[in-house]
């Protein structure tokens, strides 16, 4: 399984790795959203506009996020969360994900490793290179 | 304290129907998609502190997400599910997102 991402340009000009993903929204509807590939974030994360955009009851209040910035109030939702295969199928992830309510506290959703735990990931801003490779897909180092 | 456990599952999609319907909105997104990234100077410059919404390739703007989601999916119902929604930060600096980790309730 290889799940492709992007290098895209967000609004401080700066080039970061994402992977577009659909969301479960609470009307059964899927929702497309572009998530940062965060490597170092314990759990994935919806920000504050996406989680209003999702029309989701949350199923825990008050629950603690912590960053650079110090902690940010968060909910806690039951979605699902869909990604695409290199062949066009689609693979999902049902769970709890966290979500912060206030729009300045993170602009950006974020997968964790919650979900890239699953795979091994690939971050190659030189080579232009963003994916997550599960089952029979691997990678190899070479030295030229 | 018990630490935060995930409780997430990975399925793989095969329901052809399902699928089918997918892809459809996965050509309007990635339409979306490239107009944001064709506009971000001017859109980003423009709008900080703003929600913006890009649907059928048209670019919304509101201090809510709410409000932006009214204007774009009145404009452009068949875009619905492949909007773009973004808040801007109001001020430009380095960010690290990493190392977001659970805290106790106190």
């Amino acid at each position: 399984m290889r799940i492709n991402g992007k290098w895209l340009m967000c609004d401080d000009g700066v080039v970061r790795p994402m992977v577009r993903g659909e969301v479960l929204a609470g009307d059964d509807s899927w929702e497309w959203v572009e998530f940062l590939v965060d490597t170092g974030a314990d759990r994935t994360v919806f920000s504050a506009a996406t989680l209003a955009k999702l029309s989701l009851q949350p199923v825990t209040a008050h629950e603690g996020i912590s960053g650079l910035g110090g902690g940010a109030d968060s909910v806690i939702v039951e979605t699902q969360i869909r990604l695409t295969r290199e062949n066009s199928g689609k693979v999902v992830f049902r769970g709890h994900y966290a979500a912060v309510t206030e729009l300045g506290s993170l602009d950006i959703d974020v997968l964790g490793r919650d979900i890239t735990g699953f795979f091994t990931v690939i971050v190659d801003q030189p080579g232009d290179v963003i994916c997550l490779l599960g089952q029979r897909h691997h990678y190899t180092i070479q030295h030229d | 304290m018990a630490g935060w456990q995930s409780n997430i599952v990975m399925e793989e999609v095969t329901d052809p129907q399902e699928l089918a319907k997918a892809r459809a909105l996965d050509e309007r997104f990635d339409r979306n998609s490239a107009w944001l990234q064709a506009h971000i100077p001017e859109v980003y410059s423009r709008y900080r502190g703003k929600c913006i919404c890009v649907a059928g390739e048209e670019l919304f703007i509101a201090d809510t997400p709410e409000e932006v989601l009214a204007q774009a999916r009145a404009a452009h119902p068949e875009d619905n599910g492949s909007t773009l929604l973004r808040y801007i930060p109001l001020e430009r600096m380095a960010r690290i997102y990493a190392d977001k980790w659970q805290v106790a309730n106190v």
